[in-house]
C-alpha cells in the first residue's frame, strides 16, 4: 500500500542510535493511535532491524542506516535500509522458520538468531530484500486495529 | 562514547550473604550491552553464590541482551551454580515466552 505520508531517518549505522528510532517510532506510533502493547511490538522489531543492519552491514567502516516510517489510516510500514554488505537471515526463505529456544536444551542453544524471529512474530509482515552489493532492505508492517470505531 | 550511558541503562550490584542481585534500569540494547557483560562477567564466575537479576526497572531488553541472558544460563548450568530472574515485567515476560528463555527460568530441580 502506497503511503500517504512517510518520515525520513538517515542515521550513522552505530549501536548508539537505535533508541532514536524507537523514540520517533513512539512518536509515530502513538499519534496514529496504536495501542501500547503494539508500539512496544514494534520497537522491538524496529531495533532488531536496525541491529542487524550495525552488526552486519558495513563492518569496520561506518555507514548510514535510513529508516523510513510510511504511514497510512490503516497500517504504519518501517522500512530499514542500508547500503552495506547484504545479509543472510534466517527466515529468508519462505520455507525456512527462524530458530526459538523453545525444543531446545540449554546445553544445545546458540546465541543468535533470536532478533529476526522476533520481527516476525512481533509484526503482521516481514519481508527481507537483499542485493549483493547493494545492501538489505527490511520492510515491517504493523496494521491499525481499532477497537471502537465508529460504523 | 558521548552519550551518557548511565541515563539510559544502570545495572546495580547488591551483595549479601551468599547470594548477589543486580538490579537492571533503563533499556538494555545492543549499545549497551558490553556494560552489561563486564558487570556480570565477575558474578557469573563465582559459582559459589546465588545470582539472580531483578528486572523491575527495566523498560526495555532486544534480542541482544536475552543472549547475554542465555550465555549467562549456560555458565551457570554447566558451573552447577543458579541464576534466577525476578519481578519481571509483562512486555518483557512476553519476550522471554516467545524466544522461549522462559522455560530456563524456571525453578529447576537439581537431579544431580
Amino acid at each position: 500500500m502506497k503511503a500517504d505520508q512517510t518520515v525520513t531517518l538517515n542515521l550513522p549505522a552505530t549501536a548508539d542510535y537505535v533508541d532514536i528510532v524507537r523514540l520517533n517510532l513512539y512518536g509515530i506510533a502513538s499519534k496514529m493511535g496504536f495501542s501500547y502493547e503494539d508500539i512496544e511490538d514494534m520497537k522491538v522489531a524496529v531495533s532488531e532491524a536496525c541491529n542487524n543492519s550495525v552488526l552486519y552491514a558495513y563492518g569496520q567502516e561506518g555507514g548510514l542506516v535510513e529508516v523510513v516510517f510510511g504511514v497510512t489510516r490503516e497500517e504504519l510500514t518501517i522500512t530499514v535500509k542500508d547500503e552495506g554488505v547484504s545479509f543472510s537471515l534466517p527466515g529468508n526463505e519462505p520455507s525456512d522458520t527462524a530458530p526459538t529456544l523453545h525444543d531446545k536444551d540449554l546445553h544445545d542453544v546458540e546465541i543468535g538468531g533470536l532478533g529476526f524471529y522476533l520481527m516476525q512474530a512481533l509484526m503482521d509482515d516481514v519481508s527481507v530484500a537483499s542485493e549483493s552489493g547493494k545492501g538489505t532492505q527490511v520492510i515491517l508492517t504493523k496494521r491499525l486495529t481499532r477497537s471502537e470505531e465508529k460504523v | 562514547m558521548t552519550t551518557n550511558k548511565n541515563d539510559k541503562f544502570n545495572a546495580r550490584t547488591v551483595s549479601e550473604e551468599g547470594k548477589s542481585i543486580v538490579y537492571l534500569s533503563g533499556e538494555l540494547d545492543l549499545s549497551v550491552a558490553p556494560d552489561f557483560r563486564l558487570v556480570m562477567e565477575p558474578l557469573v564466575g563465582d559459582s559459589e553464590v546465588d545470582l539472580a537479576i531483578n528486572l523491575k526497572e527495566l523498560k526495555y531488553i532486544d534480542s541482544t541482551g536475552i543472549g547475554i541472558l542465555l550465555s549467562i544460563l549456560k555458565a551457570r548450568h554447566s558451573a552447577n551454580a543458579s541464576f534466577s530472574v525476578e519481578e519481571v515485567p509483562t512486555q518483557i515476560q512476553k519476550l522471554f515466552d516467545m524466544t522461549g528463555i522462559a522455560k530456563f527460568f524456571e525453578p529447576q530441580e537439581n537431579s544431580q
